[in-house]
């Protein structure tokens, strides 16, 4: 690295300074005419300007000298702007000689002496277009033109231009110089001042004796109390260090995650490898359902299952049978017309939905009032593209207590989309086979348009009263993911699952 | 309009739910009675040889009310809208299958029967000559789609007519002439065979729609057979009574509704209805089989007047929010890899037939129906993502160094799905100056947080080197894996620097810790 002293330690940089930078800082700190131009510096040390400004230059890239610029103009007759000042503009001198008496004037311009032909025709011109010259030949002038005594604005200008004065009418003055009777010169000057770091390194670049690092040996010895530190380059790069950030979409599951928390809800959790009973036979969803097919659900290799507790087994084939309950004499709804398959409700199947959770958990018989919820991986057959995903992530919670119906289901929706900064809701009537009624919550997504990430409902008494749960639940299996995508600025489901270093190490999402 | 409104996919159900919301017609839709002479003698024969393959069988006779009879629109629309209900009601005519005839080309009554293939011969509708059984089973296209559905060894299932004329191979094909509707046809067999009688009398509910928004009239067909059974077929277009208790509307909506409110939201959802004591007794038509319980009618009452966000109510809390406290130990966990300065990234339970290959002596568990090779095992181990995140970085400069706590898939025999969730913490090193040692030290570092200290023994680690593995036990049980990676094992990956790691079962570590609270 230039610059760089190997007694620094951490790849600090020790600000450096040549002999000529070294001279030049002094003399600047020492000078008392501050700002002082670069000239009259290099008078002082006595050096060539451009190795003064040289070296001004380098020191100022230190941030140890600081430079004020100051740009003004000057405004100056040109050899032939001096010439028509003494001798009169042309078109002056064409007035003068259109006066002269008996002057009829005459085809022959030749008459007026001192004007070269371009000169003649540039003044005609003028006068011309000025109305001054009646029109055809001869010349002659019209009633109205300048008298002698009066001065053209080109010839008020010249003299306020030879005599430096600023306020001048703009319009004539660029005629002029278009003429090239008068040049406007661009100046400007430099004067230098020692920042108060470089007055600082002007005291320490005189010391022989400055310390690099600060060694043990100095602590134990006291021996760096007698000397100076010498400065760093505080501005110099430093190395590119990486550290350790959360996972952004593992943190924004969490904040969700909180949110629940605050309005009461319990995590709950389940297995990602679920038997086709709990996910699908438990809550209603008829053994030959389409989604329940090779082509949606995945399924595994080699694995085989458990059927789940008899008792549960035989109420749940019960309402898909659309038989009565065991010890009941009605039954709760037709069913599915659908023989009841055992050997299906145990084969393993990934987790399609989080309401599997919630299934198992109401197996357990919970005392109402009751919330739970459960942010997790589910499985789907789909293709991956920007708006699916095979694994994706779903926000389960249910609620489960006397009098709770589908506007409070309507209020949770509406409280978590404002938790998490989503302004723009919608409610649509949906289908789920394990809830009804059925809705679904859409969210705008900048690009995306309307998204539906909110699906619930009210759970069907044949999902209910199988497990022995008596009173009214809610619930809902939010696309959580999808709800990242807004909430995180993203566009596509993959970048949720990051794996690339350089974005994680640099804090990026 | 949602997946089980499957009348909406209709255009005359569409026209029906349509006239009803814009109040242009309200209450149930009338069905047209068909002229009784059409229907005389109209019977369907079930033969006891359907049985064990396809036993159910149905028909409605449908006739126009004008003389020019089917037009070209509707006749597109009923095949459009059948081939729609053999994917989804029928699913994919395994269930249930439809069937159009002519009333003019075939004559009663029909016997639908399982009969030897060889006997069978007809004009496929999608051809020009007559085929023999054996040569339509054995190369046409539908046959080897459904065949299976409609064929029992040597035999398969026919419908003919008086003159023993073939109407149909069901579920597969109907036969050109009296199988086929024409424009200009005015009486028309709908015939649905099935499995199920209620996928049956579903199915051909539905396909009446086109004809009933139409004004075609309906008549149902009798079955007769096997045996003595008899059925008048009347289920078919009659419509049938749900019972709705008044208490069910307010314990869902949330809020009772006047009687009049419910008569007209009913009306406006094409639903008949009339109160009963304690409630009200709602008239479904055939082509609502999503209608099965009372739940199912609020629904309908709810459509009729969609929620908006604002008519949330926000339920008060009686509860108190608690993570479980496994969760709070994977997180410590999480927050401790972090504290190491190791990168987090978020890697998926799925991962590719490549990354599931790549240490050899892992076993995990296969998809057997992947959309694709890139998701196609389950990890039983976090390391095989994360040997993928190391080959995804080779341009990332090195030390690389990164940590993930997330579910594995083990398989467990005792497990309800043969195999168990467990979640794991992996850390992995990459450089040139990394070893077991500074893994072994990170996993120690872990072990140390939650107050245990586990015991390391030599260990063969699928992908490590060999002698430069171990596994540490707690109590007996397996808690960690630690190792370096195979050069081999590297190479494949792409990286130039050595690689260790470790790999925490916190799924384990928490119930011994459980355990150990317990004594």
């Amino acid at each position: 690295m230039p610059g760089a002293s190997t007694d620094a330690p951490d790849g600090a940089v020790p600000i450096s300074l040549s002999g000529p930078e070294r001279s030049v800082l002094a003399a600047l700190r020492a000078s008392d005419e501050l700002p002082i131009e670069e000239g009259r510096l290099a008078e002082e040390l006595g050096l060539a300007p451009d190795a003064v400004r040289g070296s001004l230059q380098r020191l100022r890239s230190k941030h140890l000298v600081a430079v004020e610029e100051e740009h003004w103009s000057d405004r100056r007759l040109t050899p032939r702007g001096e010439a028509a000042l003494a001798n009169g503009l042309p078109e002056r001198r064409l007035l003068d000689a259109l006066r002269r008496p008996g002057g009829t004037l005459a085809t022959d311009l030749g008459a007026v002496e001192g004007l070269s032909d371009e000169e003649r025709s540039a003044a005609i011109g003028i006068l011309r277009r000025r109305h001054y010259l009646e029109d055809g030949l001869p010349f002659r002038l019209r009633e109205g033109a300048p008298g002698p005594d009066e001065s053209l604005p080109e010839e008020l200008v010249l003299k306020q231009v030879a005599n430096g004065e600023e306020e001048i009418d703009e319009p004539i003055y660029t005629v002029l110089e278009r003429r090239g009777l008068v040049r406007t010169e661009h100046r400007s000057r430099k004067r230098w001042t020692p920042t108060d770091e470089g007055r600082r390194m002007a005291i320490a670049a005189a010391d022989e004796s400055l310390l690099g690092s600060l060694t043990p040996e100095l602590l134990r010895t006291g021996g760096w109390k007698s000397r100076s530190f010498r400065p760093y380059d505080v501005r110099a790069p430093v190395p590119f260090i990486t550290g350790a950030r959360p996972n952004a979409y593992a943190a924004w599951l969490e904040e969700v995650e909180e949110i629940l928390l605050g309005l009461g809800f319990e995590q709950v959790e389940g297995p990602l490898l679920e038997t086709e009973f709990w996910n699908n036979d438990v809550l209603f969803m008829p053994q030959d359902h389409p989604a329940r097919s090779v082509h949606d659900a995945l399924s595994v290799e080699g694995l085989s299952g458990h059927p789940p507790p008899e008792g549960l087994l035989a109420r749940v084939a019960a309402v898909h049978e659309g038989r009565s309950l065991p010890g009941e004499d009605r039954p709760i709804g037709p069913g599915w017309g659908v023989p009841y398959d055992p050997a299906i409700a145990a084969r393993p199947v990934l987790r399609s939905q989080t309401t599997a959770v919630s299934a198992r958990f109401l197996a357990g018989r919970p005392t109402p009032p009751f919330r739970v919820f459960s942010v997790d991986r589910n499985f789907r057959r789909e293709e991956v593209d920007a708006r699916h995903h095979i694994e994706f992530t779903q926000c389960e919670g249910i609620i489960g207590e006397e009098g709770i119906d589908l506007r409070h289901l309507v209020g949770i929706f509406r409280s978590f989309a404002e938790a998490i900064g989503i302004r723009e809701l919608k409610i649509r009537p949906s289908y789920f086979p394990f809830t009804e009624p059925s809705i679904e919550g859409y969210v705008r997504h900048p690009r995306f348009g309307w998204m539906e990430v909110l699906p619930g409902g009210v759970f069907r008494p044949e999902v209910l009263r199988p497990l022995g749960i008596d009173v009214p639940v809610i619930a809902w299996g939010i696309g959580i993911g999808r709800l990242a995508l807004v909430a995180l600025g993203k566009n596509d489901l993959r970048e949720l699952f990051a794996d690339d270093l350089a974005v994680l190490e640099s804090g990026g999402e | 309009m949602t997946p089980d409104r499957l009348d909406l996919l209709s255009e005359g159900g569409l026209g029906i739910a349509l006239a009803g919301a814009l109040d242009l017609a309200q209450g149930l839709p009338r069905i047209p009675e068909g002229a009784p002479d059409r229907s005389r003698g109209a019977r369907l024969l079930v033969d006891a040889s359907t049985a064990p393959l396809r036993p159910v069988i149905a028909g409605v006779i449908v006739e126009s009310p004008e003389a020019a009879g089917l037009d070209e629109g509707l006749l597109t629309e009923a095949v459009r809208f059948q081939e729609l209900l053999h994917a989804t009601v029928g699913r994919d005519r395994r269930a249930a299958s439809l069937g159009i005839y002519p009333l003019d080309r075939f004559s009663f009554p029909v016997r639908y029967a399982l009969e030897p293939v060889d006997g069978v011969e007809f004009v496929p509708l999608d051809g020009a000559e007559r085929i023999r059984g054996p040569e339509f089973f054995a190369g046409h296209p539908l046959a080897k789609r459904y065949g299976g559905y409609g064929r029992w060894g040597e035999d398969c299932l026919t419908l003919r007519d008086a003159d023993g004329a073939v109407l149909s191979l069901p579920p597969i094909l109907n036969s050109r002439g009296s199988g086929e509707a024409r424009v200009g046809d005015r009486t028309l067999l709908l015939e649905s065979t099935g499995i199920r009688a209620r996928s049956v009398s579903e199915c051909l509910g539905l396909l009446l729609l086109p004809f009933i928004a139409r004004g075609w009239s309906a008549v149902p067909v009798e079955v007769e057979g096997p045996g003595t059974h008899r059925d008048d077929g009347r289920a078919c277009v009659r419509p049938r009574t749900l019972d709705l208790p008044s208490a069910t509307i307010p314990e869902i909506l949330g809020t009772p509704l006047a009687a009049a409110e419910v008569e007209r939201r009913f009306g406006r959802a094409r639903l008949g209805v009339r109160p009963v004591p304690h409630g009200w007794r709602v008239e479904v038509p055939v082509w609502r089989p999503d209608l099965l319980a009372p739940v199912d009618l609020v629904e309908d009452l709810a459509i009729a007047a969609p929620l908006r966000p604002e008519d949330g109510i926000v339920p008060a809390s009686r509860t108190r929010g608690r993570y479980r406290p496994e969760t709070l130990f994977r997180r410590r966990v999480a927050t401790a890899l972090l504290g190491l300065g190791l990168a987090a990234p978020y890697t998926s339970l799925l991962v590719s037939e490549t990354a599931a290959r790549r240490l050899p002596g892992a076993e995990p568990v296969g998809i057997s129906n992947p959309v694709s090779a890139e998701y196609s095992y389950l990890r039983d181990r976090l390391l095989l993502s994360h040997l993928e995140v190391l080959a995804h970085n080779t341009r990332h400069p090195y030390p690389q160094r990164f940590g993930e706590v997330g579910p594995v898939l083990v398989r467990s025999a005792p497990a309800e799905s043969g195999a168990e969730t467990r979640y794991h913490a992996g850390v992995v090193v990459a450089s040139d100056r990394t070893g077991f040692a500074e893994v072994a030290g990170v996993a120690e570092y872990l072990f140390r947080g939650v107050d245990v200290a586990p015991v390391r023994e030599s260990a063969e680690l699928p992908g490590a080197i060999p002698g430069r593995a171990a596994r540490a036990r707690l109590a007996g049980e397996l808690v960690a894996e630690i190792g370096e990676i195979h050069p081999e094992v590297l190479g494949g990956l792409g990286v130039p620097v050595p690689v260790a790691w470790a790999e925490l079962d916190l799924t384990g570590l928490w119930r011994l810790l459980g355990r150990r609270e317990g004594d």
